[in-house]
């Protein structure tokens, strides 16, 4: 699926590297919705894309050269799994025009199209399709050890008959039939040297419901021809002949079992509220301990530094200020990354997910959704873009553009810092489960707020097109742990390789903001008599921010604007920081409120934000910055507001126009601001300051 | 074109209750729509004189869990509407 930050970055990278010239044959690999595609292209390229147990985990080609030990030197294209060669979502336009005219590779010169024994006279369908369709076609059979199960197998020499192109039976951890499946491909690409084949190749018309049924009757004499019984030994045949194509059409036998509990009525639901209960308390209470360690770790390096580098010198404050504290803010939500995709890998291998989405359908369906809309939301809670990409696997246009609309809403992870600095700021320090209550309260309101906008617009805007769910449940599977660990492995490091350098960018150009142009400020001798070197070194660098580029413009744009929230200009330093990703705000608040942290006696980073914070004064010097009420509307202000650059560029790309992402920058900056307004206001009239 | 008082009187898959099997008369037969994803629904499996059975429906009685040739897969009653049984 689609919580896949790697399978984009690794597409795009891939594409770079790789161009056509050197002439290599492309084999795509062709199938219905989780038929193995992908872990079969794992198996060819040695890569290591996500495969999960729901339809629709893959909603991008990716491309990766086959591995060397096979003489046969080939790129092998992975697709989106499709019904069949009539597309009818985005997903499966993608591999429609890929196999028929791929942008880049053109026309596969082979296709590989896996097809899921178990489910034999339906998957045959696209198979036939393809083979018509006159592609150079060779059939990879997977899910051989479940027929197995069932005490069945296919007779692979007759369907290849039968089929006229080359059937192998496949089992990616084994790689039994693996070898042979590539020595197929490439007598089949030698087989006729004249590229001519390729203009033959045709995209069928769309068929009539006659032409489906006639299709069928083929897919289903065929199934009867060659599912055989294991032990046709016993020599049963006539009742087996009546048994076992029934058999070979029913469902996976635990999972009927399964369904009866998990889409219980009762049951259903309550099984549903806990486990995404789970899931977003444990990212609070499970990672609060790793990430108070790495706190601590780079407060100790950022000590030990600044004690070992001359004592104000303006590359001290940089390295310690600027590169350290950046690079923390940047690890210390790493556990809470991690154990939210772990637990997402775990609930969506299990092939629990495709049934929360059918639970959860009615409902959402009440707000313009789709049950399809619900795991693009729930991705939304990690990062809304592999979020927006998800929501390819929703047919209808307008429900797919809302789901991308309201995915910003989501409370992503990049949320998560700023969220857990601002709560430990407003709840008491001896209750800080209070701040985990608060987490669930505004992980539900994000939930709510999404669902009331994408009704209130779904409201304006009415359309004729008909909304559809039919959803595949894949069968029960006991998840793979190695696959999880794996993936959510590639998505922190690539979320540390992503998200770092912008951030230490950031909090190199704020700290120099922030620093200059009065490195050396001037401070009256009467104004600092009496005073301990540590007081004075406090009044230079105070003086010095003050005095600096960041002031400047912070005093004279934002501090009007935020005025009105009870804010100041150092908040709207920080705040326009964070366009570039949400978690900048935590490192941008250290450099603005100027964190030292080698004259703090306080035990780490979080600790040391949230004592400069209580020491700040609003701009008239009075009163405190930060009240409860003016943190409680910063909370409510990063709720809504669009602050990040990536997922508006990612939004334009999504929906193929500027329309819903300056509709999002629009609406939600709008809502951000008077909603952060009302709440200060609000909270001001009730008497709370 | 059936009459509607008469295609009240077939039965379809959204008329099935949990644990109910039937065999598949016809699909879309009385579609008039052309936004119908009746082809859809064929092109998934729910070909006439296949066997269906209803694995489960969700608490709101909608969407409900379809078992058709080896899978399951849930539909929406107003798409399993288009499937009729006998
Ligand atoms: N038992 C068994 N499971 C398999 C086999 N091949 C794949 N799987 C599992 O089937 C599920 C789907 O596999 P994927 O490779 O993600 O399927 P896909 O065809 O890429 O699916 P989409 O990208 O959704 O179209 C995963 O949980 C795999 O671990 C097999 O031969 N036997
Ligand atoms: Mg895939």
């Amino acid at each position: 699926m689609a919580l896949n930050v790697k399978e984009k970055d690794c597409h795009t990278d891939t594409l770079k590297n790789i161009s056509k010239e050197n002439n290599l044959p492309v084999v795509a690999l062709v199938g219905m919705p989780n038929s193995g595609k992908t872990t079969l292209f794992n198996t060819l390229t040695g890569s290591n894309f996500k495969t999960s147990n729901y339809p629709g985990a893959t909603v991008e080609y990716s491309i990766g050269k086959l591995v060397n030990k096979y003489s046969f030197a080939a790129y092998i294209m992975d697709s989106p799994g499709i019904i069949s060669l009539n597309p009818g979502s985005p997903d499966e336009d993608v591999t429609v025009d890929g196999i028929f005219n791929h942008p880049k590779f053109g026309m596969p010169d082979v296709v590989i199209v896996s097809c899921d024994a178990t489910q034999l006279s339906r998957q045959l369908f696209l198979v036939k399709q393809v083979i018509d369709a006159g592609f150079k076609a060779i059939v990879a059979l997977t899910m051989n050890d479940l027929l197995d199960k069932k005490e069945l197998e296919v007779n692979v020499k007759k369907l290849s008959e039968i089929l006229g192109t080359p059937v192998v039976k496949i089992n990616s951890s084994t790689k039994q039939g693996i070898d042979e499946l590539i020595k197929y491909s490439q007598e089949l690409h030698l087989s006729d040297k004249s590229p001519d084949f390729k203009s033959s190749i045709h995209k069928p018309a769309i068929p009539s419901i006659d032409d489906v049924a006639k299709m069928y009757d083929y897919t289903e004499a065929t199934e009867r021809e060659v599912i055989e019984h294991k032990n046709n030994k016993l020599d049963l045949d006539e009742i087996n002949k009546k048994s076992f194509h029934s058999l070979s059409r029913t469902p996976d036998k635990n999972s009927l079992k399964l369904d009866k509990v998990f889409l219980h009525p009762l049951w259903g639901i309550i099984i549903f509220i806990i486990s995404m209960g789970i899931i977003f308390t444990s990212i609070f209470w499970i990672a609060q301990p790793m990430m108070d360690l790495i706190d601590a770790g780079f407060s100790n390096l950022s000590a030990l530094v600044s004690d070992s580098l001359p004592a104000d010198t303006w590359y001290n404050s940089l390295i310690t200020n600027g590169i350290i504290n950046g690079f923390g803010s940047v690890m210390i939500f790493v556990p809470q990354i991690v154990i939210l995709f772990i637990l997402l890998g775990l609930l969506e291998d299990t092939g629990y997910l495709a049934r929360a989405a059918m639970l959860i359908d009615k409902p959402l369906s009440k707000f313009g959704l789709n049950g399809r809309s619900f795991i693009p939301m729930l991705s939304g809670y990690a990062c809304a873009i592999p979020a927006m990409m998800a929501a390819r696997t929703i047919s209808n246009r307008r429900e797919r553009f809302l789901t991308i609309m309201i995915i910003p809403l989501m409370s992503c992870s990049a949320r998560l810092p700023v969220y857990a600095m601002l709560l430990a700021f407003v709840v008491p320090p001896d209750k800080p489960w209070i701040a985990g209550i608060g987490l669930g309260a505004l992980y539900l309101f994000s939930l709510i707020s999404g669902a009331v906008t994408a009704g209130i617009i779904s409201k304006f805007k009415k359309t004729e097109e008909k909304s559809t769910f039919m959803l595949e449940l894949p069968p029960y599977r006991m998840p793979v742990f190695r696959h999880i660990f794996k993936n959510t492995y590639y998505k922190a490091l690539v979320y540390v390789k992503q998200a770092g350098p912008i951030i230490i960018l950031f909090s190199l150009l704020l700290w120099a903001l922030t620093y200059f142009p009065n490195v050396d400020p001037v401070i009256p001798a009467e104004k600092t008599a009496g005073m301990t070197d540590e007081q004075i070194s406090r009044v230079i660098e105070s003086e010095r921010l003050n005095t600096s580029y960041a002031a400047t413009v912070g005093k004279n744009v934002f501090e009007p604007v935020l005025k009105p929230l009870g804010w100041d200009w150092r908040i709207g330093v920080s705040l326009i920081s964070a366009f570039a990703a949400r978690e900048i705000f935590v490192s941008a608040m250290a450099i603005t409120f100027n964190i030292t942290e080698s004259e703090d006696d306080e035990d780490n980073f979080q600790q040391s934000i949230l004592s400069s914070m209580k020491d700040a004064k609003s701009p008239d010097g009075t009163k405190p910055l930060f009240t409860t009420a003016s943190t409680i509307a910063l909370i409510i202000y990063f709720m809504f507001a669009m602050q990040c650059l990536s997922t508006v560029a990612v939004a334009r790309k999504e929906t193929g126009s500027w329309k819903i992402p300056l509709m999002q920058i629009g609406l939600y900056t709008v809502m951000a601001y008077v909603l952060a307004f009302v709440t200060y206001r609000g909270l001001n009239l009730l008497g709370v300051q | 074109m059936i009459q509607p008082e008469i295609s009240e009187n077939i039965k379809s898959v959204a008329d099935m209750k949990t644990g109910d099997t039937a065999f598949i008369t016809s699909v879309g037969d009385d579609c008039i729509d052309v936004h119908c994803h009746c082809l859809r629904l064929m092109e998934l499996g729910f070909t006439p004189g296949q066997e269906v059975s209803v694995v489960a429906k969700s608490p709101f009685k909608d969407p409900v869990a379809v078992s058709v040739r080896g899978t399951i897969i849930a539909l929406r009653k107003s798409e399993a509407e288009c499937i009729k049984i006998n």
